[in-house]
Protein backbone atom coordinates (compact mmCIF):
# COMPACT_ATOMS: atom_id res chain seq x y z
CA UNK A 1 0.00 0.00 0.00
CA UNK A 2 1.21 3.63 -1.01
CA UNK A 3 2.97 6.09 1.37
CA UNK A 4 -0.50 8.60 0.73
CA UNK A 5 -2.11 6.43 3.50
CA UNK A 6 -0.55 8.33 6.46
CA UNK A 7 -2.31 11.33 6.25
CA UNK A 8 0.42 13.94 7.23
CA UNK A 9 2.76 12.05 4.02
CA UNK A 10 -0.40 12.80 1.99
CA UNK A 11 -0.42 16.62 2.77
CA UNK A 12 3.46 16.86 1.89
CA UNK A 13 2.45 14.93 -1.01
CA UNK A 14 -0.39 17.33 -2.38
CA UNK A 15 1.94 20.60 -1.19
CA UNK A 16 5.44 19.93 -2.92
CA UNK A 17 4.33 16.81 -5.85
CA UNK A 18 0.66 17.76 -7.29
CA UNK A 19 3.05 20.50 -9.36
CA UNK A 20 4.85 17.46 -10.86
CA UNK A 21 1.29 15.40 -11.27
CA UNK A 22 0.98 15.56 -14.70
CA UNK A 23 4.58 13.99 -15.99
CA UNK A 24 4.28 10.96 -12.98
CA UNK A 25 0.45 10.32 -12.91
CA UNK A 26 0.15 6.90 -15.36
CA UNK A 27 -3.70 6.88 -15.14
CA UNK A 28 -5.24 8.03 -18.65
CA UNK A 29 -8.65 9.07 -18.62
CA UNK A 30 -10.51 10.04 -22.06
CA UNK A 31 -14.41 11.44 -23.16
CA UNK A 32 -14.28 7.26 -24.94
CA UNK A 33 -13.71 5.96 -20.91
CA UNK A 34 -15.85 8.74 -19.44
CA UNK A 35 -18.60 8.11 -21.30
CA UNK A 36 -18.34 4.10 -21.03
CA UNK A 37 -18.17 5.03 -17.50
CA UNK A 38 -21.53 7.27 -17.24
CA UNK A 39 -23.80 4.57 -19.21
CA UNK A 40 -23.17 2.23 -16.61
CA UNK A 41 -25.45 4.56 -14.33
CA UNK A 42 -29.66 5.25 -14.60
CA UNK A 43 -29.75 8.78 -14.66
CA UNK A 44 -32.93 10.80 -14.64
CA UNK A 45 -32.47 14.27 -15.17
CA UNK A 46 -33.49 15.80 -11.92
CA UNK A 47 -31.52 13.64 -9.98
CA UNK A 48 -29.02 15.26 -7.13
CA UNK A 49 -25.44 13.86 -8.14
CA UNK A 50 -22.32 14.53 -6.25
CA UNK A 51 -19.25 14.82 -8.17
CA UNK A 52 -16.55 14.63 -5.70
CA UNK A 53 -13.16 15.64 -6.61
CA UNK A 54 -13.97 17.37 -9.60
CA UNK A 55 -10.81 18.79 -10.34
CA UNK A 56 -10.96 20.73 -13.67
CA UNK A 57 -14.55 19.76 -14.02
CA UNK A 58 -14.01 17.11 -16.81
CA UNK A 59 -16.45 14.15 -15.20
CA UNK A 60 -18.62 17.22 -14.35
CA UNK A 61 -19.35 18.18 -18.17
CA UNK A 62 -20.42 14.48 -18.93
CA UNK A 63 -22.80 14.34 -15.64
CA UNK A 64 -24.44 17.58 -17.18
CA UNK A 65 -25.15 15.57 -20.49
CA UNK A 66 -27.74 13.45 -18.53
CA UNK A 67 -28.70 15.78 -15.13
CA UNK A 68 -29.50 19.18 -14.76
CA UNK A 69 -27.20 20.47 -12.24
CA UNK A 70 -24.06 18.96 -10.41
CA UNK A 71 -22.81 19.42 -7.05
CA UNK A 72 -18.62 19.66 -7.18
CA UNK A 73 -16.37 19.17 -4.74
CA UNK A 74 -12.70 19.28 -4.70
CA UNK A 75 -10.05 20.38 -1.84
CA UNK A 76 -7.84 22.44 -4.51
CA UNK A 77 -8.71 25.86 -5.52
CA UNK A 78 -6.29 25.71 -8.04
CA UNK A 79 -8.51 23.03 -9.87
CA UNK A 80 -11.54 24.52 -9.52
CA UNK A 81 -10.53 27.38 -10.67
CA UNK A 82 -10.24 25.56 -14.45
CA UNK A 83 -13.20 24.49 -13.55
CA UNK A 84 -14.87 27.73 -12.89
CA UNK A 85 -14.45 29.06 -16.47
CA UNK A 86 -15.74 25.97 -17.79
CA UNK A 87 -19.50 26.16 -16.22
CA UNK A 88 -19.36 29.70 -14.57
CA UNK A 89 -18.60 29.70 -11.06
CA UNK A 90 -21.87 30.19 -9.90
CA UNK A 91 -25.17 27.57 -10.16
CA UNK A 92 -26.60 27.05 -12.34
CA UNK A 93 -25.54 24.34 -13.57
CA UNK A 94 -22.89 23.44 -11.20
CA UNK A 95 -22.96 24.19 -7.08
CA UNK A 96 -18.98 24.31 -6.36
CA UNK A 97 -17.71 23.41 -2.84
CA UNK A 98 -14.38 23.48 -1.45
CA UNK A 99 -14.14 20.05 0.81
CA UNK A 100 -12.68 16.55 1.83
CA UNK A 101 -14.12 13.48 0.34
CA UNK A 102 -13.36 11.30 3.83
CA UNK A 103 -15.26 14.18 5.34
CA UNK A 104 -18.12 15.22 3.54
CA UNK A 105 -19.84 18.24 4.30
CA UNK A 106 -23.06 16.91 3.09
CA UNK A 107 -26.07 16.00 4.93
CA UNK A 108 -26.98 12.25 5.32
CA UNK A 109 -29.58 10.55 2.58
CA UNK A 110 -29.08 13.77 -0.02
CA UNK A 111 -27.47 12.48 -3.49
CA UNK A 112 -29.02 9.76 -5.86
CA UNK A 113 -25.97 9.53 -7.76
CA UNK A 114 -22.39 10.07 -6.32
CA UNK A 115 -19.52 9.97 -8.98
CA UNK A 116 -15.57 10.16 -8.43
CA UNK A 117 -13.51 9.72 -11.12
CA UNK A 118 -9.15 9.72 -10.63
CA UNK A 119 -10.22 10.95 -7.25
CA UNK A 120 -9.75 7.67 -4.75
CA UNK A 121 -5.48 7.13 -5.52
CA UNK A 122 -5.02 10.49 -3.44
CA UNK A 123 -7.21 9.26 -0.46
CA UNK A 124 -5.50 8.51 2.81
CA UNK A 125 -8.20 5.92 3.86
CA UNK A 126 -10.58 4.88 0.63
CA UNK A 127 -12.71 2.90 3.02
CA UNK A 128 -13.78 6.11 4.93
CA UNK A 129 -14.18 8.15 1.56
CA UNK A 130 -16.31 5.09 0.79
CA UNK A 131 -18.29 5.28 3.86
CA UNK A 132 -19.28 8.65 3.33
CA UNK A 133 -20.23 8.38 0.23
CA UNK A 134 -22.63 5.68 1.16
CA UNK A 135 -23.86 8.02 3.83
CA UNK A 136 -24.91 11.11 1.67
CA UNK A 137 -26.54 8.65 -0.70
CA UNK A 138 -30.09 8.05 -0.23
CA UNK A 139 -31.52 4.44 -0.23
CA UNK A 140 -31.08 2.84 -3.20
CA UNK A 141 -28.75 5.38 -4.78
CA UNK A 142 -25.50 4.88 -7.17
CA UNK A 143 -22.24 5.45 -6.44
CA UNK A 144 -19.81 5.43 -9.22
CA UNK A 145 -15.52 5.19 -8.84
CA UNK A 146 -13.09 5.58 -11.15
CA UNK A 147 -9.06 4.84 -10.24
CA UNK A 148 -6.39 3.11 -11.52
CA UNK A 149 -6.29 -0.24 -12.23
CA UNK A 150 -3.15 -2.32 -10.88
CA UNK A 151 -0.30 -1.65 -13.27
CA UNK A 152 0.82 -5.08 -14.96
CA UNK A 153 4.59 -3.66 -14.96
CA UNK A 154 6.30 -4.69 -11.98
CA UNK A 155 8.58 -1.30 -12.22
CA UNK A 156 5.55 0.84 -13.08
CA UNK A 157 3.60 -0.93 -10.18
CA UNK A 158 6.02 -0.10 -7.69
CA UNK A 159 6.74 3.81 -8.56
CA UNK A 160 3.00 4.01 -8.73
CA UNK A 161 2.41 2.55 -5.13
CA UNK A 162 4.76 4.64 -3.77
CA UNK A 163 3.35 7.77 -4.39
CA UNK A 164 -0.52 6.60 -4.80
CA UNK A 165 -2.87 3.90 -4.31
CA UNK A 166 -3.79 1.33 -6.64
CA UNK A 167 -5.71 -1.70 -6.61
CA UNK A 168 -7.34 -4.58 -8.56
CA UNK A 169 -10.78 -5.93 -8.66
CA UNK A 170 -10.61 -7.89 -6.22
CA UNK A 171 -9.45 -5.43 -3.38
CA UNK A 172 -12.20 -3.03 -4.97
CA UNK A 173 -14.52 -5.32 -4.44
CA UNK A 174 -13.28 -5.86 -0.51
CA UNK A 175 -13.20 -2.11 -0.19
CA UNK A 176 -16.96 -0.76 -1.33
CA UNK A 177 -18.69 -4.16 0.72
CA UNK A 178 -17.07 -3.01 3.99
CA UNK A 179 -17.97 -0.03 3.39
CA UNK A 180 -21.59 -0.90 2.70
CA UNK A 181 -22.42 -1.05 -1.06
CA UNK A 182 -24.90 -3.81 -2.45
CA UNK A 183 -24.79 -5.23 -5.92
CA UNK A 184 -20.83 -3.73 -6.40
CA UNK A 185 -19.51 -4.95 -9.81
CA UNK A 186 -16.36 -3.77 -11.69
CA UNK A 187 -16.06 -2.73 -15.29
CA UNK A 188 -12.32 -2.09 -16.91
CA UNK A 189 -11.63 0.48 -19.19
CA UNK A 190 -8.34 2.34 -21.33
CA UNK A 191 -7.62 3.59 -24.65
CA UNK A 192 -7.31 0.65 -26.90
CA UNK A 193 -3.11 0.14 -26.33
CA UNK A 194 -4.10 -0.15 -22.97
CA UNK A 195 -7.47 -1.40 -22.47
CA UNK A 196 -7.77 -2.36 -18.72
CA UNK A 197 -5.76 0.86 -17.25
CA UNK A 198 -8.32 2.02 -15.04
CA UNK A 199 -11.23 0.26 -12.90
CA UNK A 200 -14.74 1.73 -12.34
CA UNK A 201 -16.89 0.29 -9.71
CA UNK A 202 -20.41 0.60 -9.37
CA UNK A 203 -22.86 -0.30 -6.42
CA UNK A 204 -25.80 1.05 -4.67
CA UNK A 205 -26.47 2.19 -0.87
CA UNK A 206 -29.00 -0.21 0.72
CA UNK A 207 -32.77 0.47 0.40
CA UNK B 1 -24.07 29.78 -3.14
CA UNK B 2 -28.00 29.45 -3.17
CA UNK B 3 -29.41 30.10 0.10
CA UNK B 4 -31.20 26.87 -0.64
CA UNK B 5 -27.86 24.73 -0.28
CA UNK B 6 -27.89 24.91 3.83
CA UNK B 7 -30.54 22.44 3.60
CA UNK B 8 -28.13 20.09 2.06
CA UNK B 9 -24.65 21.52 4.03
CA UNK B 10 -23.43 20.28 7.06
CA UNK B 11 -20.48 20.62 9.11
CA UNK B 12 -17.90 18.03 7.57
CA UNK B 13 -16.86 17.27 11.32
CA UNK B 14 -19.81 16.54 13.25
CA UNK B 15 -22.39 16.42 10.26
CA UNK B 16 -24.32 19.16 12.65
CA UNK B 17 -26.30 21.52 10.74
CA UNK B 18 -24.98 25.30 9.64
CA UNK B 19 -25.84 28.89 10.25
CA UNK B 20 -25.32 31.76 8.00
CA UNK B 21 -23.86 34.47 9.79
CA UNK B 22 -22.87 37.81 7.92
CA UNK B 23 -24.08 37.12 4.79
CA UNK B 24 -23.94 39.42 1.71
CA UNK B 25 -26.09 38.68 -1.38
CA UNK B 26 -25.48 39.80 -4.99
CA UNK B 27 -29.24 38.78 -6.12
CA UNK B 28 -30.52 35.51 -4.93
CA UNK B 29 -26.45 34.40 -4.71
CA UNK B 30 -24.74 34.28 -0.97
CA UNK B 31 -21.44 35.71 -2.09
CA UNK B 32 -19.86 36.07 1.19
CA UNK B 33 -20.40 35.47 5.02
CA UNK B 34 -19.59 32.36 7.16
CA UNK B 35 -21.28 28.88 7.99
CA UNK B 36 -20.85 28.45 11.52
CA UNK B 37 -22.00 24.83 13.34
CA UNK B 38 -23.57 25.57 16.79
CA UNK B 39 -22.12 22.16 17.56
CA UNK B 40 -18.59 22.21 17.68
CA UNK B 41 -18.42 26.34 17.06
CA UNK B 42 -16.12 26.04 13.52
CA UNK B 43 -16.20 28.56 10.80
CA UNK B 44 -16.53 27.95 7.62
CA UNK B 45 -15.68 30.84 5.16
CA UNK B 46 -18.23 31.72 2.19
CA UNK B 47 -14.89 32.96 -0.41
CA UNK B 48 -16.60 34.60 -3.74
CA UNK B 49 -19.85 32.29 -3.54
CA UNK B 50 -18.13 29.10 -3.22
CA UNK B 51 -18.60 27.63 0.30
CA UNK B 52 -15.06 26.41 1.65
CA UNK B 53 -16.35 23.08 3.69
CA UNK B 54 -12.64 22.16 4.33
CA UNK B 55 -11.70 20.64 7.73
CA UNK B 56 -9.72 23.05 9.63
CA UNK B 57 -6.36 21.20 9.19
CA UNK B 58 -6.90 20.99 5.64
CA UNK B 59 -7.03 24.35 5.01
CA UNK B 60 -4.28 26.29 3.41
CA UNK B 61 -4.67 29.74 5.82
CA UNK B 62 -3.40 29.25 9.19
CA UNK B 63 -6.21 29.98 11.63
CA UNK B 64 -7.10 33.96 12.62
Amino acid sequence: MGILENKARARLFYKYLSQVYDQVNPFIWTDEMRDDALSLLEFDEKMTVLDVGCGTGFATEGLLEHVEEVHALDQSRHQLEQAYEKFGKHAPPVHFHRGDAERLPFATDTFDVVWSSGSIEYWPNPILALREFRRVLKPGGQVLVVGPNYPDSLLAGKLADSIMLFYDEYEADAMFKRAGFEDVKHAFMGPAYDPDVAITTIGRAPE
Amino acid sequence: MKESLLEILRCPLDKHELELEDAEYDGEEIVEGTLVCPECGERYPIEDGIPNLLPPDMREEAPA
